[in-house]
């Protein structure tokens, strides 16, 4: 017997101190737990809000002219959770069904599922400011390289008070202006293409004429996003730039008589890039999350709009599930940007990756 | 045969918010085919400015107001030898011009490679960006260059700039710095902020590669024994001016401006009593508030009247031996020199 299980334990503990060398699976398993404890976290303070969420739903139901016995009856079968149970038990059956991908129900569409609801507005979301993103970056790192190259001539005058001053305005103040200038004043766009992420009777298709009609339908909220964000990265761009500007190997490229083209993306443009991939990673993370204020003034159904919908409506099931989505992908793109940046930058590679 | 470097009458302005500054003034020398011309002086006598000058990196605010800088590019045959203008160069001309004919190893290599590129990517760059060798071809020149320099070839070509030590990176800007064959080096403080060890090291592998191959360096320092050992020719360089220029025997045993006295005077040496040891008084003068006269005066022991009124002119010691002194012939027996 004895014989038997030694090998066997000794095998496991060799798993064990694999698993804790292994740079991959610590890094995933901090992400799990960081995305459990903020899961946990929001399950207890939803239940420790004034009004308790499910004590409300109750009432409401009851005011409805429910009687308060199937009313409690009701309210746990939408919810999902039995609320006579204990806390701890409710909890326990919260993680098992979240684990198993199953968010609950929305308190107000009845027997909507939260899955099913964030999964109908996520594209839209990951689309607008997925897109804008990708137009940012590009647009903010090659702005701002030019503003350093051109250091205190009058293009970097101008571009760094834009920059300035569209960092400082508030996103909410750009989305009003470019409504009120583009809609109103100028009557360039009729309002109604800025509202909503399609018009109505689109089917969701393949087609041209079905891309057509969301890029009419988003171009304003996306110029919006671009302006809103673009001059921190502008800025920060710019600052990353003349740093490496003035690093001893540009200098040395240039005396070893490389071509200005050659210094500027492989020596300079490369090096002064690095810092910024960190914030993308942790944008993209936050794409998923959408913008409470814009969507709701664009009326644009995505994320953000449902979450603003349901903390307006209380639906707490509803932003549970939000919370989590946003949570799991701002984790998860971290993780991803600690492997990407070991790739890009050789001096914080991974020890055990290419040697 | 003639001198590989010809600099005359070159002065190199800085523009600062004080106003303009002269960092270097009116200098002439010649770096002979094949010799090793030590710049030595203080921090902020002009030396590197000089060095910057020639393969014109200088920064921005700074500007070469007059002179002229003629190189020569001259095999063993005889036959007659490329002449570049390197003022005139621009452009393109003025890309090839650096490193292929004349290589400049910075001060602090600590930060000289691009951190995201490998030591072969740097090699490749720079043989690409002078369309010269490329693909196999490189790989063995580059190695070879590697090997003389005292490094393992084979790990360092594949290495990143931070896998490699101090010592090791300084080795391997050299050997990038021989890469096209350049018949001019210029070595600006190479061995700074390395320890005594590795800094022996890299004078060995100077050394050797000086007898191995065949260009000539200009040598900046404000160590005097390391420009002692490998220069054959010295020029004390103070507040932008040449001041003494003579073999190196000469400038070690027998120096006649008072500048240069002091800076051997201020070494300490093995033999020598710390009591014979001695500073020179005073600090490089201010550029932009320059003093009159001769610019050392005002830490001069034999300075006079004369001194402080009227600038000295460069006159010849001996044949090959300027000094640029009103006291020069009374500065030898006066002051006590103990090299």
């Amino acid at each position: 017997m004895t014989t038997v299980t030694r090998p066997t334990r000794f095998d496991l503990l060799t798993l064990w101190d694999r698993l804790k060398s292994n740079y991959l699976l610590q890094k995933i398993a901090q992400a799990i737990f960081v995305v459990w404890f903020v899961t946990s976290v929001t399950f207890f303070v939803v239940r420790a809000m004034p009004g308790n969420a499910v004590d409300i739903l109750i009432q409401d139901l009851t005011l409805a002219g429910v009687s308060p016995e199937d009313a409690r009856n009701q309210a746990s079968l939408l919810i999902g959770l039995d609320v006579d149970k204990p806390l701890p038990e409710q909890y326990g059956t919260y993680l098992l069904n979240t684990l198993r991908g199953d968010l609950g129900q929305s308190y107000k569409s009845s027997g909507l599922k939260v899955s099913e609801l964030i999964v109908q507005v996520l594209p839209w979301t990951l689309f607008s400011v997925g897109l804008s993103l990708m137009i940012t970056f590009t647009l903010g790192i090659a702005l701002g390289a030019i503003m350093a190259y051109n250091r205190d001539t009058w293009i970097d005058h101008l571009l760094s008070n834009l920059a300035a001053t569209l960092d400082a305005v508030s996103p909410i103040l750009i989305g009003l202006l470019a409504i009120l200038l583009i809609g109103v004043t100028w009557k360039m766009i009729p309002i109604s293409d800025m509202r909503g992420a399609m018009s109505p009777g689109m089917k969701p298709e393949f087609s041209w004429d079905f891309i057509a009609d969301i890029f009419m339908h988003v171009r304003v909220l996306l110029l919006v996003y671009v302006l809103s964000t673009i001059g921190s990265w502008m800025l920060q761009m710019k600052s990353s730039t003349i740093a490496t500007l003035g690093e001893d190997y540009v200098t040395v490229a240039r005396a070893r008589g490389l071509t200005d083209a050659r210094i500027l993306t492989a020596y300079v443009g490369r090096n002064a890039t690095l810092p910024l991939f960190t914030r993308l990673a942790i944008s993209i993370g936050f794409a998923v999350g959408g913008s409470v204020l814009l969507e709701t003034l664009f009326t644009y159904r995505g994320v953000g709009f449902l979450l603003a919908k349901a903390i307006l409506e209380r639906d707490y099931p509803v932003m549970q599930g939000v919370f989590l989505i946003t949570t799991t992908a701002v984790v998860f793109a971290n993780l991803l940007v600690d492997f990407v940046y070991g790739w890009l930058d050789p001096r914080i590679r991974i020890a055990g990756g290419e040697q | 045969m003639q001198p590989t470097l010809t600099v005359r009458n070159l002065t190199i302005e800085y523009a600062t918010r004080r106003g303009k500054v002269q960092a270097i003034r009116n200098v002439s020398f010649d770096v002979k085919r094949g010799e090793a011309l030590a710049l030595i002086g203080e921090s902020g006598s002009g030396k590197t400015t000089l060095g910057l000058g020639i393969v014109q990196l200088l920064p921005v605010m700074a500007r070469i107001t007059s002179g002229d800088i003629l190189y020569r590019r001259q095999d063993k045959t005889g036959a007659p030898p490329l002449e570049i203008a390197a003022l005139t160069l621009k452009g393109n001309s003025l890309r090839q011009f650096r490193w292929r004919e004349c290589a400049m190893v910075f001060q602090g290599a600590l930060n000289a490679f691009n951190p995201v590129l490998k030591i072969a990517d740097h090699f490749r760059d720079t043989a690409k960006a002078h369309g010269a060798l490329n693909g196999k071809s490189l790989e063995e020149r580059g190695k070879h260059l590697l090997n003389l320099v005292r490094l393992d070839a084979e790990r360092v070509w594949k290495s990143y700039p931070h896998e490699l030590s101090g010592g090791m990176r300084q080795r391997v800007l050299i050997a990038l710095a021989l890469l096209l064959d350049p018949q001019l080096i210029i070595l600006d403080e190479p061995t700074t902020a390395l320890d005594i060890l590795t800094q022996r090291n890299i004078m060995d592998v100077l050394q050797e590669l000086r007898s191995k191959l065949d260009f000539s360096l200009i040598f900046i320092s404000h160590d005097l024994s390391l420009a002692a050992e490998l220069a054959d020719r010295v020029a004390t360089v103070y507040a932008g001016k040449i001041v003494e220029l003579s073999d190196v025997q000469t400038i070690f045993k027998a120096p006649t401006h008072p500048y240069t006295i002091g800076l051997i005077n201020a070494v300490p040496t093995l033999s020598g009593h710390k009591d014979d040891l001695t500073s020179i008084p005073g600090s490089p003068p201010d550029l932009v508030e320059m003093p009159s006269g001769c610019k050392f005066h005002p830490r001069c022991p034999l300075a006079d009247e004369q001194c402080k009124t009227r600038e000295p002119e460069s006159e010849f010691a001996a044949a090959d031996h300027q000094v640029t002194c009103w006291q020069w012939q009374k500065a030898r027996g006066v002051l006590k020199s103990y090299a």
